[in-house]
């Protein structure tokens, strides 16, 4: 029989979530238009229209060794080009976000070719090919896998996922790289390290309470799913790290 | 260092608060009386960006404001999130929980007050040994006494 993944156990709505996000069969909804020129203010690695920097010939160009690895995999666009490994990094708010940290990895990992997603608790950064960097990131942040207000592109100085959220509803960010406008619509008026932007960047306006609560992917037990009441994710969480325990003893179960 | 013998309050807030509310919220508390002194307290907004490769350049931030609190200016320098209060005596509390009251009364989030101890009272060995013995005790507990810039202070009715 084919192996067919299942992406994760549970059988609540955060569990749900969570699947729909990992499975790449699946579409994720498109919440908001942003042009390729917005994604590369933010990301701030090159000007717009700029060519883009390599850090080596491209593949066509150059000797390749005689590798059977090389032969079974295609190289991303990004690869071929020889571009530079550059990335783009989110910060989720414990508060209902769409997305967060490990489930953002696990997504990337399913869904993207050619990354090195690095998770830490409060944030995570995704490296890869520059040229494949601005096509995921397009996705990441044109899809439900963004909130305005309650994620944040940030490359450096990323404090503010675990904390209060301000009075209009936006992440604390140190360095208020997105701004809410009088309009109710988010700009971006610096880039993910904080250098200003000639132009503001428009993402969109902010999702409303109900949908973060119906899409979230964050267990919560103020007024969100509490973890507790995910039977069979406990059971499963419970046996892996029972496994994982005993297995310097050689367990059988 | 605080004396043990005057109440403390906490005011929390359930999100953080504007400038503009801030400025409020320590005006009618101002009003009150009754303070003898006060922290504000908050994840900080550098003046310039602390760390990364846009390190050093200046960080505006809307939120870094002059605020005028009784008859001084004050400069946040952080997202007031927590305002913790040293109180002549118990008397004050009910009157401060009513400050409160009125001005969170229109907005869509709740605020707390609660007492306890929230100063320290006396010098810990890390403070010793990061501020030597000469620090200044009436401000070591509240924030860093190497700080440029004393406390503000703003003048009483008494």
């Amino acid at each position: 029989m084919a192996y067919k993944p299942q992406y994760g156990p549970g059988t609540s709505k955060v569990a749900e979530n969570r699947r729909k996000q990992m499975n790449p069969s699946q579409k994720l909804e498109k919440m908001r238009d942003v042009t390729d020129e917005d994604i590369v203010l933010i990301l701030g690695h090159r000007a717009p229209g700029a060519a883009y920097p390599t850090a080596h010939p491209p593949l066509a160009e150059q000797q390749e060794p005689d590798c059977p690895i090389r032969k079974i995999v295609t190289p991303t666009d990004g690869a071929k080009a020889g571009d530079r490994v550059r990335y783009i990094q989110f910060a989720d708010s414990m508060f209902f976000a769409p997305c967060h940290p490990y489930q953002r990895t696990y997504t990337e990992c399913y869904r993207f070719r050619g990354i090195d997603p690095g998770t830490l608790s409060g944030r995570q950064i995704v490296e890869c090919r520059e040229r494949d960097l601005e096509k995921y990131s397009k996705e990441l942040v044109e899809t439900e896998l963004l909130d305005a207000a309650r994620t944040g592109i940030r490359g450096a100085t990323v404090h503010g996922h675990s904390l209060r959220l301000a009075e209009n509803g936006m992440m604390f960010d140190m360095l208020q790289r997105s701004v809410l406008g009088e309009d109710g619509i988010v700009r971006y008026v610096k880039n993910q390290i904080g250098e200003p932007l000639d132009r503001a960047v428009a993402i969109g306006k902010p999702l409303d309470e109900k949908w973060l609560k119906a899409h979230t992917t964050i267990f919560h037990s103020l007024g969100g799913t509490p973890y507790r009441d995910d039977a069979e994710y406990i059971e499963y969480v419970q046996r892996i790290h029972s496994l994982r325990t005993k297995y310097g003893f050689m367990p059988k179960e | 260092m605080t004396e043990a013998i005057y109440p403390q309050v906490r005011i929390v807030s359930a999100r953080f608060l504007r400038p503009d509310t801030a400025e409020q919220l320590l005006n009618r508390l101002v009003q009150v009386g009754g303070i003898r002194r006060m922290s504000i307290n908050g994840p900080s907004i550098p003046a310039t960006v602390p760390y990364g490769p846009a390190r050093g350049q200046p960080n505006p931030h809307p939120d870094r404001k002059v605020i005028h609190v009784g008859d001084q200016d004050v400069q946040l320098q952080v997202q007031v999130g927590t305002i913790i209060l040293e109180l002549e005596d118990e008397s004050c509390i009910s009157a401060i929980c009513e400050a409160v009251d009125e001005v969170f009364a229109d907005k869509d989030f709740s605020c707390t007050v609660q007492q306890g101890r929230y100063m320290k009272t006396q010098p810990t060995m890390s403070d010793y040994a990061k501020y030597g013995p000469d620090a200044d005790k009436e401000i070591l507990g509240l924030v860093d006494p190497r700080k440029k810039g004393g406390p503000i202070i703003i003048q009483g009715t008494k």
